[in-house]
């Protein structure tokens, strides 16, 4: 499976943040999207959501030489800051989840499993989402995500506000669900990128660019990306 | 600080306050729908706009030395004592004055306000903390004598105060606030604690109650301060206001004082943008038993509902009580009066346009909306499976029928007690008439239902920090307020408003429902 963005362009009151964008993702990669604040991830992400209208450009899927379309079920998003419908207990958002999306979730599994599956003690499961922490808000969105299966999965800087343990439960979690699907992965912060992410791609002057991944530890590597970022006209 | 540098800091000082008040201007111009898309995108670089801002700004900045003060006097001080109309007009003129005048003192020092400017000025741009203060200060302090003499002059007069004193009374209230503030700050240099007109404790708190007591309280029994009292007070107050001066000036600790009372202030301003949230949470019933053996999109409505109860049916709950309380007590009334006539009868059955205001104002849809957001859509919006078409339109029907259910219930017993008294007076002639007043209560409280479930998912106002972003969902909340206030005063037979309200009623809802189901997929999101 491969995710096609085709000719995407958006602009701002006439500020063009992304400019006829054509990039290829594929299949089983975490992909590191950097760019500097105000660079355009987040607009990137909501172009992809069908948050914002995009100026021009189109999203496909292709699988087995067969393109189509992303439609809304293709494409799951976790936002940096978590958003729970704070009435409902862990719970019973996950059966109000499921109850909803029952037709598209293959082999479900009971609440305890899932909540399991991403460490929410037992405690909390039947607690009102208002009285959450951050970290387990969080961990709530990514259930859902992982749950629904979404061939590409959108994290918006996901691990920034999280504690250390939270944040690195995430990060197995997220390589351990890589298989099968798109992740990408919007950052600022360089080492989380070579960590976590296969792939590194930069975004910058509103376009989008591979760097080369030839050594994890690479100082060469990190100044590279440095340097593009940097480049005259993105200050 | 001599000369130029008080003249260089006030410019500054000056131009900052007027810049964000243009920025302010520009940005109320962009929320206007239609305005905004005549306004070009690099708003605040356009010259002419900019101009255009600046003498509004200029014009405020001189208008309100005067309004202020008018309304003061037009309200506090001469409309209040208008009530006091056995004592001496002059006498009431002056105790009232001279009473919420000391009030003044402590609640508007202009010293030890902590506002914005101070802010941006002292903190962000670090200016000499006592020249800014004290610039801001003595400008403040001239507008204060410039807007209050034109004021103490005319109602002054008019109440039959001497020339003499009207003329000095500006003066006086300066001076005296001056040597509030000035023992103020010798208090912070005796004791370390900074004034801060906006966060007074509880004993000066009880001190202002007091005095508002003495102020209002006083001349309903017929006492006021003797006029000689009054006016040898207001002298005294010159003399103390010139030594107050002195401390004012030569305080050397204005920084302290200000970085105390602003790191106040914006802790205030956190908590009031956490309120709206906390608010939101607190409508949440924290009940473990609440359940729901629903599914999907019911099993959440289920447990919306039942979790919000206590603002959704006990607020209508209350309403049918209180309303059948006041039926009880019609029908009573008529049953007694056994003479009420044709005509009175006439009479109420023109009004009936009236229950179009009394049908606004008791609906919950608002309050409705706004929890549906705060607490439940404002998160599932950011979920892509809530927004699919099918989803989207499911649910509305499901809370359309919610928020209908919720209002009709004092709807019905409004309707119903109406119809029975008009039953009453009008008698069994008059059946179908009774019928149609029913009819149309509950069709215009079906109407609001519809209306604010209907504006909120095509308009969908607000924003993730659960802020009214939408400038035409003022508009609309707006002229639904004023077509049902104009209501109030049209008459019509029972007979043909009934038929124009079911038929509208019905209208509406067909039109809403068309709309919402076209275009709320695309309309239904979250403000970016």
């Amino acid at each position: 499976m491969k995710f096609t963005v085709e000719h995407l362009s958006k602009s701002y009151d006439g500020k063009q943040v992304l400019k006829d964008i054509n990039f290829s993702f594929e299949e089983g990669k975490i992909y590191g999207l950097l760019g500097r604040n105000g660079a355009g991830k987040t607009t990137f992400f909501n172009c992809i959501n069908r948050d914002i209208r995009a100026d021009s450009g189109r999203f496909r899927i292709e699988e087995n030489g067969v393109k189509r379309e992303v439609s809304a079920k293709d494409v799951g998003y976790v936002l940096s800051t978590p958003t729970v419908p704070e009435f409902l207990t862990g719970r019973e958002f996950l059966k109000f989840f499921i109850d909803i999306n029952e037709k598209f979730v293959q082999d479900i599994r009971t609440p305890d499993e899932y909540f399991d599956f991403v460490s929410i003690d037992i405690e909390d499961r039947d607690k009102l989402l208002k009285d959450y922490s951050h970290g387990m808000k969080n961990k709530m969105q990514m259930l859902l995500n992982i749950i629904a299966k979404p061939n590409i999965l959108l994290l918006d800087e996901p691990l920034t506000s999280l504690d250390v343990v939270v944040s690195e439960e995430m990060k197995q979690l997220l390589r351990s669900i890589k298989s099968g699907r798109i992740t990408i992965f919007s950052t600022h912060i360089l080492d989380l990128a070579i960590d976590l992410c296969d792939e590194i791609v930069l975004l910058s002057h509103g376009e989008l660019e591979s760097v080369e991944k030839t050594s994890t530890d690479d100082k060469a590597f990190r100044e590279k990306i440095i340097e593009a970022l940097t480049e005259e006209g993105n200050e | 600080m001599n000369k130029e540098e008080i003249s260089r800091t006030f410019r500054i000082s000056y131009s900052l306050k007027n810049t964000y008040r243009v920025n302010t201007i520009l940005y109320s111009l962009k929320q206007i729908p239609l305005i905004k898309k005549l306004l070009p995108a690099k708003i605040y670089g356009v010259k002419e706009l900019k101009i255009f801002a600046n003498i509004l700004s200029a014009m405020w900045e001189v208008a309100s030395v005067f309004i202020w003060k008018l309304l003061y006097f037009v309200t506090l001080v001469c409309g209040v004592g208008a009530i006091y109309s056995r004592l001496p007009s002059d006498e009431v003129f002056l105790h009232v004055f001279l009473m919420l005048t000391i009030i003044g003192f402590i609640l508007n020092t202009h010293l030890f306000n902590p506002t914005r400017d101070k802010y941006y000025a002292i903190i962000l741009l670090r200016m000499d903390a006592k020249g800014y203060t004290l610039t801001d200060y003595f400008y403040r302090l001239l507008k204060d004598i410039i807007g209050f003499l034109p004021m103490t002059l005319i109602f002054g007069l008019l109440n039959k105060v001497p020339l003499w004193i009207c003329f000095i009374i500006p003066f006086s209230v300066v001076a005296g606030k001056i040597f509030y503030s000035a023992i103020s700050l010798v208090n912070y240099e005796k004791r370390g604690k900074a004034y801060n007109e906006n966060k007074l404790s509880i004993p000066v708190w009880i001190a202002v109650l007091l005095l508002l007591v003495i102020t209002y309280g006083m001349p309903a029994i017929g006492y006021v301060i003797p006029e000689k009292a009054v006016i040898t007070l207001l002298i005294a107050f010159i003399p103390l206001g010139l030594l107050g001066i002195r401390k004012i000036i030569t305080f050397g600790e204005y920084r302290q004082v200000n970085q105390e009372i602003l790191a106040q202030m914006l802790l205030q301003l956190d908590s009031a943008k956490n309120i709206n949230k906390k608010s939101a949470e607190k409508m949440i019933s924290k009940d473990r038993k609440i359940s729901s053996a629903k599914k999907g999109f019911e099993y959440l409505n289920e447990l919306f509902m039942k979790r919000h109860r206590k603002i959704l049916w006990q607020s209508t709950r209350i309403q049918a009580i209180v309303i059948l309380i006041l039926v009880i007590i019609a029908v009573i009334f008529v049953k007694i009066s056994s003479g009420i006539s044709e005509e009175t009868y006439g009479l109420m059955i023109q009004n009936m346009p009236y229950f179009v205001f009394i049908m606004y104002a008791i609906n919950r849809g608002m309050g409705f909306t706004k929890a549906l957001f705060m607490n439940c859509d404002h998160s599932l919006l950011t979920y892509s499976f809530f927004k699919q078409p099918n989803c989207i339109l499911r649910l509305f029907a499901i809370r359309l029928r919610e928020i209908i259910k919720v209002n009709l219930l004092p709807a019905t017993v409004l309707g119903g007690g109406l119809s029975v008294i008009f039953y009453m007076i009008g008698g069994s002639g008059k059946l179908f008439e009774c019928i149609l007043v029913f009819l149309s209560v509950i069709s215009l409280s079906v109407f609001f239902s519809v209306h604010y479930l209907t504006i909120y998912y095509l308009l969908q106002p607000y924003n993730p920090s659960t802020e009214v972003k939408s400038g035409t969902y003022f508009i609309i909340q707006f002229i639904t307020y004023v077509v049902s206030f104009i209501m109030i005063y049209i008459k019509l037979p029972v007979f043909i408003f009934g038929i124009l309200c079911v038929a509208f009623c019905v209208i509406y809802c067909v039109v809403a429902c068309i709309l919402v189901y076209r275009f709320a997929p695309k309309t239904f999101r979250l403000r970016n």
